[in-house]
């Protein structure tokens, strides 16, 4: 699997030459990103989204996808469409938003710790207190890959100050190997996602309508056709992996990414799991478990060997009758690492791979996607963008995951 | 009658002395030690509800009604603890000195109570617990059941219908009727010109039925999973006079869904309290078991039967006080009626709320003036039922667990039926049709679909809207606030409640006020009832274009095993399909979410995590860790009410016909 850290000193990303975005111009002394957006720039008239330009259109309905169109329009000032549903209310999740992941890169490490303070503060001021919570959630392997990237992630965690305790085989069943990370951020995407859309609207982030159409073209531009307006929108940012399915174009579908059919399954309440939130390094599969008791399984797999794992996994004692399911195809890295970045270096920007962290990177993409990122985030998102070649590494970024 | 308060007399002529009881036949039985009186053909749900118990218990501190759709399990006493012979007792028929227990948990309270097993009108159970009505033999193994070449449930005009043409067309047919009784709900809605009387449909039906060997009936058996090829079912059947459950799978190359449609419950604070009912629930009740509790009924609604079951109520000797509808100028033969009954008709009015009253039984109902954006308070009424009606819906349920798709239409306020799976074809009014013309014609052309053969047209006879006003969406009432009694979107038993409005010391415009907290039915960790769903799309929690998908995630599926050879997980499926791909593979590894063998071997062993063992770093046990505590009238009146001379006139032309083609 691809050591997506270790590329840096490759011909990829090059800071001096593409200033921080890859491809993001210059003009007149400004770094702009997208072909169209000059002119709404000069006149500074771009935010009110009256005349027919603008700088971004983010396509996705998760968290990160709204974080990243709020955090354009309000920090960094662009004119931005946003492109997606809020349906966390009524659909099945199919992921979760973790300040924590089964990471095993340092450098990924010290972005995370970096730039939680700042995504908290951000988080807690647009969705309230009751957007996130505190909770220690728990990765566990039975393989020995698995136990050794649980050992890998432990030492990493350790040294960037997060606590990471061992959770003893006795917890998990016979032969599992845990790790409890402490003090982890989950995010309530019901409550965080309708403070995220009043959000936007505060900052003027025009919303698609049922009826507009978006059409995103091979270079990166999108126009949008919504009665009898049209706007043109200087590059399209496709933030989550539906987004990436349905706009990605298909000549400049990158090997490094695939597709791949995930489910979740709802339960009704059960017994309590040892942590409200495991993730299985093994398979991919996350379980949260709700306040009312209730679980979440998420992870890949066609619902029918994916409920009957999880009927394994959960064991006589927690036989749980199925309050929901759903299938759907997810976008997966060959590499197991995040992929982030201009399709064949000019089309659209995908946002892929970023694990349950993504929320949590949302101002260093927004910063990046206008190329005014620090450095230690220009290296990291310079380091794993989506045109790079598929390679196997011994360990993968976010270990199990492949 | 001695210990039945709530059984109609006979000392009257009217349509409501229970066609389904023999009265020459008293007979009695325990339930949770209460000495229940009855008749030969009443259900233990119905000689409970004629005996006076009317109140499942209490959720949140709310007293529920008990109900067909909302009635715990029962088991006989001596088999109390093994729930994979629970029964339910709106299927189970009565039978004299047999001692049944509730197999749910019974609230606390007062402890002489619960020891002289003294619970007044209530079942006392505890419906806090999750697990209060579940229903065991959902996870029991299934055995199979009769070959068959065809399934068809539901035992309504159009099941009847479909099993007759499929028999005649030389198929052998399973028919699954969940209650005791064929026929259905056609009785309630009477009879248009030109039409036989519903029950003399039912009985030209019936007898056909009797007389064809190629059907086989199977009544009180409730279809609860479905995948193409194969339905399972839990009958409760009579060995040597003793009730009896068994699941079953029945397999068929066939299978035409016939559930009908369900009744929508208004929204309003109070929706379900004991003495509240639906129309269809309270005809049932009255015209099978002669049982209506109480001596006054305000009647609510937003469709026209219930006009009609005012007036058969008022023959029966029931006061009605008042009608309130909730369309602004409603048009029906029976509202013409119901006039002539001398019965008060308001129009544009909804129930605000309703409360226990505060002596005695009954209720106290607050109606309000809504209309066109007007809205006013009327004076309250106090009455000892109140009978509602908040529209029709397909009973989707199993469709959507076959994996058929479903699209919201916004003219009807439903959730109406799209594409499905091969060899399953909805009839009758879960496909959409009103009439009873069009089921009993969409029957035949369900049989014709599965074949192959050319269809016949069907169509939908409807009185023009200028003559019969077509239902009104559900009403809803103004958000409840915090004192107010809970507002349920649905009667069934998975209790999912209309949040209720936070009050706030502080104006809702300073940024600092609390925001609304946002309603997510993505964290309800039960299903969601087809209901649920078009409640939800009325009171904006999902959006209607995504009212089809959420119904097809939230169903409650079951999963059913078969003797397939398990497929493993793939790891990259090469054609990755859309939602929901290949649902008839759904779950067949495990049962009720339980693995089985061959799915234990296939993906290891069948551990748990042990809960309570996290401690922090202090030895502090940390939250969530910790699994203990872990509860927290005349004959010429009545030909009229059955409509005759009403004008009808074809409302929809199909020659794809009401079934649904795949």
């Amino acid at each position: 699997m691809l050591d997506a850290g270790t590329r840096q000193d490759e011909a990829i990303y090059k800071p001096n030459a593409a200033k921080n975005h890859q491809n993001t111009r210059s003009w007149g002394g400004r770094i702009a990103t997208g072909a169209h957006c000059r002119g709404c720039v000069a006149d500074g008239k771009h935010r009110g989204m009256s005349e027919a330009r603008a700088d971004f259109v983010i396509v996705g309905s998760t968290p990160t996808a709204r974080l990243v169109a709020g955090l354009l329009a309000s920090t960094h000032g662009k004119a931005v469409v946003f492109s997606g549903e809020s349906q966390s209310g009524y659909r099945l999740p199919r992921a979760v938003d973790l300040s924590v992941a089964q990471i095993t890169r340092p450098e990924s490490w010290a972005l995370l710790r970096a730039g939680l303070p700042e995504a908290l503060k951000l988080i807690s001021r647009i969705g309230g207190r009751r957007a996130w919570s505190r909770i220690d959630p728990i990765f566990f392997s039975e393989m020995p890959d698995g136990k050794e990237a649980l050992a890998h992630i432990r030492h990493m965690a350790l040294a960037f100050g997060h606590a990471a305790e061992l959770v003893p085989s006795s917890a998990l069943g016979m032969g599992r190997d845990g790790l409890l990370l402490r003090d982890a951020v989950l995010l309530h995407r019901p409550t965080l996602e309708a403070g995220l859309d009043r959000w936007l609207e505060q900052h003027r982030v025009r919303r698609l309508l049922d009826g507009d159409a978006l059409t995103v073209h091979a270079d990166g531009s999108a126009e949008l056709v919504s009665g009898e307006d049209r706007v043109e929108i200087g590059q399209a940012v496709l933030a989550d992996d539906a987004a990436i399915l349905a706009h990605a174009p298909k000549a400049l579908w990158p090997p490094l990414l695939t597709r791949r059919v995930h489910s979740t399954v709802a339960t009704e309440p059960t017994r309590p799991m040892a942590a409200a939130l495991m993730h299985r390094l093994d398979t991919g599969l996350t379980l949260v478990q709700q306040a009312e008791r209730g679980i979440a399984a998420i992870g890949p797999g066609a619902i029918d060997p994916f409920a009957a794992a999880l009927g394994v996994l959960l064991g006589r004692e927690r036989e749980f009758r199925q309050a929901g399911q759903s299938s759907y195809e997810a976008v997966v890295t060959a590499d197991a690492a995040p992929a982030v970045g201009r399709l064949s270096g000019s089309g659209p920007d995908v946002l892929a791979g970023l694990g349950p962290t993504g929320a949590f990177l949302a101002p260093a993409i927004a910063r990046w996607l206008c190329g005014v990122a620090a450095p230690a985030e220009n290296a990291w998102l310079g380091a794993r963008l989506v045109d790079r070649p598929t390679a196997a590494s011994a360990v993968a970024e976010f270990g199990g995951m492949a | 009658m001695k210990g039945q308060p709530n059984r109609l007399g006979t000392d009257r002529q009217h349509h409501f002395h229970g066609s389904a009881i023999n009265r020459t036949k008293p007979l009695q039985f325990r339930l949770d030690g209460r000495v229940i009186s009855g008749f030969a053909g009443d259900t233990v749900l119905s000689a409970a509800l004629a005996s006076g118990i009317d109140t499942v218990g209490r959720r949140d501190g709310a007293v529920l009604a008990l109900s067909s759709r909302h009635a715990p399990a029962i088991s006989f006493a001596a088999l109390a603890g093994d729930h994979q012979r629970a029964l339910p007792m709106e299927r189970t028929l009565a039978t004299d000195g047999a001692d049944y227990l509730t197999s749910a948990r019974k609230t606390k309270g007062n402890p002489i109570t619960r020891l002289l097993r003294r619970y007044g009108r209530s079942l006392a159970i505890d419906l806090d617990r999750p697990d209060a009505l579940a229903r065991p033999w959902l996870g029991t193994p299934a055995a199979p059941g009769p070959q068959a070449d065809l399934v068809v449930v539901g035992g309504g005009v159009a099941g009847l219908s479909a099993a007759l043409a499929a028999a005649k067309r030389g198929l052998q047919v399973v028919l699954a009727e969940a209650t005791p009784f064929l026929g259905g709900k056609t009785r309630l809605f009477g009879t248009q010109e030109g039409e036989e009387t519903p029950d003399e449909a039912i009985a030209r039906l019936r007898a056909a039925v009797a007389k064809a060997d190629a059907i086989t009936v199977l009544t009180s058996a409730e279809a609860f999973a479905l995948r193409p090829g194969v339905v399972r079912l839990h009958q409760v059947e009579m060995l040597d006079s003793t009730p009896t459950g068994r699941v079953i799978d029945i397999r068929a190359r066939h299978i035409i869904l016939a559930t009908g449609a369900l009744e929508r419950l208004p929204l309003f604070p109070g929706n379900r309290l004991p003495g509240v009912a639906g129309t269809l629930e309270a005809f049932e009740l009255a015209q099978l078991h002669g049982v209506w509790p109480g001596a006054t009924a305000l009647v609510a609604t937003s469709s026209s039967p219930a006009y009609r079951l005012a007036m058969l109520a008022t023959d029966a000797g029931i006061t009605v006080p008042r009608i309130v509808d909730s369309r602004p100028r409603p048009q029906s033969r029976f509202i013409e009626f119901s006039k002539a009954y001398g019965i008060t008709l308001a129009a544009g009015t909804i129930v605000a709320s309703a409360a226990a009253a505060p002596k005695g039984g009954g209720l106290t109902v607050m109606p309000q003036l809504s209309m066109e954006g007007f809205s006013r308070a009327e004076p309250a009424l106090t009455v000892d039922r109140l009978v509602v009606s908040g529209g029709w819906q397909p009973d989707l349920t199993l469709w959507h667990m076959a994996g058929g798709e479903s699209a919201w239409n916004g003219s009807s306020a439903r959730l109406e039926p799209h594409a499905g799976p091969d060899g399953i074809v909805l009839a009758g009014s879960a496909a959409g049709w009103l009439s009873r013309s069009a089921c009993l014609a969409s029957g035949s052309d369900a049989v014709d679909v599965l074949l192959g053969r050319q269809r016949r047209l069907v169509e939908d006879r409807l009185i023009d809207p200028i003559y019969e006003t077509p239902d009104a969406p559900a009403p809803v009432g103004d958000e409840p606030d915090e004192a107010a009694q809970p507002v349920f979107l649905d009667g069934g038993w998975r209790h999912i409640e209309r949040p209720r409005k936070v009050v706030s010391r502080w104006p809702a415009w300073l940024p600092f006020a609390p925001k609304p907290p946002g309603w997510s039915l993505a964290d309800t960790p039960q299903p969601l009832d087809i209901a649920d769903i078009a409640a939800g799309v009325q009171l904006g929690a999902i959006p209607a274009a995504s009212a089809g998908i959420v119904a097809q995630e939230r169903v409650a599926m079951v999963a059913v095993e078969s003797g397939e050879d398990d497929i493993g997980p793939s790891a990259d499926p090469p054609a990755p399909a859309a939602q929901l791909p290949d649902r008839s593979l759904r779950g067949r590894n495990t049962v009720a979410g339980r693995p089985t063998r061959r799915a234990a071997a296939r993906y290891g062993r069948a551990d748990l995590f042990q809960c309570g063992y996290v401690r922090s770093a202090q030895g502090h046990r940390r939250r969530g860790a910790d699994c203990r505590g872990q509860g927290r009238g005349p004959r010429d009146r009545q030909c009229r009410a059955d409509g005759m001379g009403a004008r009808t006139q074809p409302r929809r032309r199909h020659q794809a016909g009401g079934a649904v083609s795949p």
